[in-house]
């Protein structure tokens, strides 16, 4: 599936909730959606890269050079106070919203 | 709350930084690319490979780029920037429209600001003082004034914290001892109470004010106080000024101060006295009328005490002091207002009146220039159809395109206002350097403040909104697929159009201007040949200011002696004395009395005018005499009372009878004289004036004390060469009068002001709207006829006439032109109507020839207007016109 396929903002939701264990670098946060999802998301870095500056343009994230891996310097970013409680109630709607279209799903 | 800091934070960061933070998103991407790469190298590429199957998950670089860019939220105010850039590198690429909206605007705003300053200056700005808003003007019982003992007992009458008076009426003679021949010349004082500065808190810039206790009237002070203007313009800026003697009405008084410069009085309307002066024994009341009227009334507010309150205290203080005075039928307070407030009465009210109709026009002048802008557009924004048709069919938000129309709007409406303030300051200089022909010492200090600049801003936001919101609106509301065709939608040939409606505003806008302006020309022409109903040319008037504390002096033989000395000197065909001027400030007394005419047993009110004046009179004015004589030498004191009566009095109040050797007795002045001669009319006080009533009384036989005499020259030719000699003979009679000689003709410049300054400003104002209309039209038509180029082409292939093609494209034009011009003409009936006060009898507002003029004057311009580019469409060649496309 590719990124233009997910409905609007569930990006923002999957880079949310990637950064929420841990501050990682734009590469390590597409690697880690498509590892966990499977290999069935792929993040192209032509989505993902506009996605972070808007996260960080919304207070929601930060970001902050440090030492990547393979000790290169890299842009770490990491949820802002705003960007957890963000992530809650993004979690609990898109619950919501999924729970409410697999119950039509099933039951229409 | 922090999240927003952190937001502001980052948005500042990246706007600052924008070149770093590009450079660490090219780093994020390289860095991601290597990464990826990495791990196919991992998975067994070979490292070429690897990369470039990273490079084709990756997608555009550049695209990239800008989404990001965008992303931070940088990309507003960019794109707001850039298209100031763009948009004014577009207008700069078309001169003829931004020539043409720049002046629209610049004439539009510069008239908006010099009339906003105007009225300001005149209305509105309160008086250079300690804190205005405490101070108060008030009218009490019978008017404006009030007696010197009626002020004492005001201002000891505790109703307010103290009253101070003032008087800006009366003149005073100054010795110029620097002036040619060290002759007097008359100046107008602001005569005030000792307290005046202290209740008032007027500022003086050098020395100081004289105080309440130091300028008791019982002390009889000389001192005065002088203002900036008269410091530097007649006594030469003298640095030592302080503490020398001015010699005023012939006795010495010690300058002990200076006000600052451009001080706006107490007195408000720009009226800027040349010394203030307080009462004493010769300025001051006479003792043998103690209740005359001499001082307005100007006081201080108690601390804390409000606007009605003080109002309520002195109305109840005044009615009080009008019952001790034996007076019950007034009293109390008629207008009590702060100074702030802009000046209520009546001559307020006309110029307030006059300001009111200027500040219509001149708005109406900004909008006629706005909806020319606004065309020329509207046009634009369709000649450009296909290119923002274009930019909306490859994504172009319209949200974009209309800012960056605006913009376009907006530029127009900067440099267009900024050359309006340029405008609008040089048109200050000229009005501050300007002395009105009036005998009054009014300086209008027109200054460009914060004020004046929130009011400039204001017209801007105006002229950008009306001229480019339109234009940008619609330029984007469009179908796409015609549009990039080069079709015509079918709404071009629609009849009302938003081009169309504002043509007609600007039709029916104009019209109003131009009916207005054409009958203040024609007010003006028409008091130009008005006959005042004496010989103006030929003739000079000498004005002699007598010594207002001499109540002893013999005016009349000295105004006698003044005749006769000019007699004496070559060149002077007649001289003649009087003691008022027709058609300037000081005409004769308005009268309305009881008469008893021939001994009648009835009474009956008379209304007439009282013009006292010397032997040869009538000869000298060239007032025909019809019947009886002039006044001669021994009509004065002693021999038996005569009178001459000019035509509408014998008519109106002397029956049919032979007037000559009627008797006429007044009841309130007990006057009781025969009348002697009949004289044709003339006019009194104004050109416009209808014809007034007149009595006309020997001089010497007049028992009332002269402020001012006339002695009239009839010259043999050019009056202006005689202008020296007869001053010269005048100055060297009494050292203490004022004399000022000028031909008849500049002398009655007063009388011709307001139909002057009406003429040529509303005049002006016309043309320009006119001159807007008829280019608005123009460029409609040609615009339209561009449109229809296929269309006519065509038509006329298959045989239309070239009449049928000239009616088809002047069709639009008469529509637009009719109705604006109707709307116009029956507009301008209803408005111009509080104009009449301005305008000379006999010409109505509703004057045909002003309204048939301006209907002409349309027909004929719109018929010009549309004509041009109807000749390019009856030529348009059918096989050019369908190549075009």
């Amino acid at each position: 599936m590719r990124p233009s396929d997910l409905i609007q903002g569930t990006l923002d939701l999957l880079i949310l909730k990637s950064l929420a264990t841990e501050p990682r670098h734009g590469w390590a946060i597409a690697k880690r959606i498509q590892t966990v999802s499977g290999d069935v998301l792929q993040i192209k870095q032509g989505s993902l890269y506009p996605a972070l500056h808007r996260l960080e343009a919304q207070g929601l994230i930060k970001s902050e050079w440090r030492q990547n891996e393979t000790g290169r310097d890299a842009k770490f970013y990491s949820l802002t106070k705003a960007g957890h409680s963000a992530l809650e109630t993004e979690l609990t709607q898109w619950e919501r919203l999924s729970g409410a279209i697999r119950l039509t799903l099933r039951n229409a | 709350m922090a999240r927003s800091l952190d937001i502001l934070r980052f948005r500042v960061r990246s706007l600052l930084h924008r070149q770093q933070a590009d450079t660490e998103l090219d780093r994020e991407l390289r860095d991601h690319l290597e990464l990826q790469a990495a791990e196919y190298v991992a998975r067994g590429m070979t490292p070429d490979d690897a990369r470039r199957a990273a490079l084709a998950t990756f997608g555009g670089v550049q695209n990239v780029r800008e989404e990001a860019r965008d992303a931070r939220g940088v990309a507003v105010i960019e794109n707001v920037l850039r298209d100031f850039r763009y948009t004014l590198r577009a207008l700069l690429h078309e001169p003829m429209l931004l020539v043409a909206a720049t002046l629209s605007i610049a004439l539009g705003v510069g008239g908006n600001i010099a009339v906003f300053s105007l009225a300001r200056a005149v209305v509105f700005a309160p008086p250079d003082a300690r804190d205005p808003a405490t101070l108060v003007n008030a009218r009490v019982s019978h008017g404006s004034h009030v007696s010197y003992q009626r002020w004492r007992d005001i201002d000891a009458g505790g109703a307010l914290e103290r009253f101070a008076g003032y008087s800006i009426e009366g003149e005073v003679n100054w010795l110029d001892a620097g002036g040619a021949g060290g002759a007097a010349v008359s100046i107008v004082p602001m005569l005030v109470t000792a307290n005046f500065f202290e209740v008032t808190g007027t500022p003086v810039a050098r020395g100081r004010a004289f105080s309440a206790a130091e300028a008791r009237m019982e002390l009889d002070p000389h001192v005065a106080v002088i203002s900036h203007e008269f410091w530097q313009l007649r006594l030469g800026g003298d640095s030592g000024i302080i503490g020398r003697k001015l010699v005023i009405n012939g006795e010495p008084y010690t300058v002990m101060g200076v006000l600052p410069s451009h001080l706006r009085s107490v007195a408000g309307f720009g009226i800027a006295p040349a010394v203030y002066l307080p009462l004493n024994r010769s300025l001051g009341p006479d003792s043998r009328a103690p209740k005359a009227t001499i001082v307005q009334l100007v006081g201080r507010l108690k601390p804390g005490q409000g606007l009605a309150e003080g109002r309520a205290a002195l109305d109840a203080l005044d009615r009080r002091l009008a019952r001790l005075d034996g007076d019950t039928l007034y009293g109390g307070v008629q207008d009590f207002a702060s100074v702030n407030t802009f000046r209520t009465g009546k001559e307020a009210r006309t110029i307030g009146l006059f300001l009111a109709v200027l500040g219509v026009v001149s708005l109406s002048v900004l909008l006629i220039a706005c909806a020319n802008v606004a065309g020329l557009l509207i046009a634009r924004g369709t000649r450009r159809r296909q290119e923002i048709a274009v930019r909306l069919a490859i994504g172009g938000s319209r949200a974009r395109l209309v800012q960056q129309l605006m913009i376009e709007g907006l530029w127009l409406a900067l440099i267009g206002t900024a050359a309006g303030i340029g405008l609008s300051v040089a048109f200050m200089r000229v009005v501050n350097s300007l002395s009105l022909p009036i005998p009054f010492p009014i300086a209008l200090n027109l200054t460009t403040d914060r004020a004046v600049f929130a009011c400039a801003l204001g017209l801007v936001a105006l002229t950008v909104l009306t001229c480019a919101l339109l234009p940008a609106l619609r330029a984007t509301r469009m179908s796409l697929v015609p549009a990039l065709k080069r079709e015509e939608p079918f709404y071009i040939v629609r009849r009302f159009t938003a081009r169309g409606v504002l043509l007609t505003g600007q039709v029916m806008v104009s019209t109003i201007l131009l009916v207005t302006a054409i009958l203040f020309v024609r007010n003006l022409v028409r008091t130009q040949v008005t006959s005042p109903g004496f010989e103006v040319n030929h003739a000079l008037v000498a004005q002699i200011g007598f010594v207002q504390g001499r109540r002893d002096a013999d005016h009349a033989t000295f105004l006698q002696a003044a005749a006769d000395r000019v007699r004496s000197l070559p060149g002077v065909a007649g001289v003649a004395y009087a003691a008022s001027m027709p058609l300037t400030v000081h005409t004769g007394s308005s009268n309305g009395l009881t008469a008893r005419i021939d001994g009648s047993a009835q009474t009956q009110h008379v209304e007439f005018s009282r013009e006292i004046v010397g032997p040869e009179y009538f000869s000298t004015m060239g007032i025909r005499v019809l019947g009886g004589r002039e006044f001669v030498e021994t009509d004065a004191a002693g021999t038996p009372p005569v009178a001459i009566v000019n035509e509408v009095f014998a008519r109106r109040y002397l029956g049919g009878k032979n007037p000559l050797g009627q008797r006429v007795q007044f009841k309130e002045d007990s006057s009781d004289f025969r009348v002697v001669g009949v004289v044709a009319n003339s006019k009194m006080r104004t050109l416009g004036e209808d014809e007034r009533a007149a009595i006309y009384v020997p001089l010497k036989q007049s028992k009332k004390s002269l402020r001012v005499g006339f002695v009239i020259t009839r010259t043999q030719n050019d009056p202006t060469a005689l202008v020296g000699p007869v001053r010269q003979a005048l100055g060297a009679l009494d050292k203490s009068v004022a004399v000022s000689v000028e031909p008849m003709a500049s002398a009655l410049q007063f009388a011709l002001l307001p139909s002057r300054i009406g003429a040529s400003v509303l005049g002006t104002l016309g043309l320009l709207g006119l001159a807007l209309a008829a280019f608005g039209l123009y460029a409609l038509v040609s615009y339209s006829v561009s449109r229809r180029v296929g269309e006519i082409a065509i038509r006329s292939a298959l045989g239309a006439s070239r009449g049928a093609i000239l009616r088809l494209v002047m069709r639009d034009a008469t529509l637009h032109v009719g109705v604006g011009l109707a709307l116009g003409l029956a507009v301008s009936a209803l408005i111009t109507s509080p104009l009449s006060a301005f305008l000379v009898a006999g010409l109505s507002t509703t004057d045909p020839l002003s309204f048939g003029g301006t209907a002409l004057v349309f027909i004929l311009v719109s018929l010009l207007a549309s004509w041009l580019p109807a000749r390019f469409a009856m030529r348009v060649s059918p096989v050019v016109a369908m190549r075009l496309d």
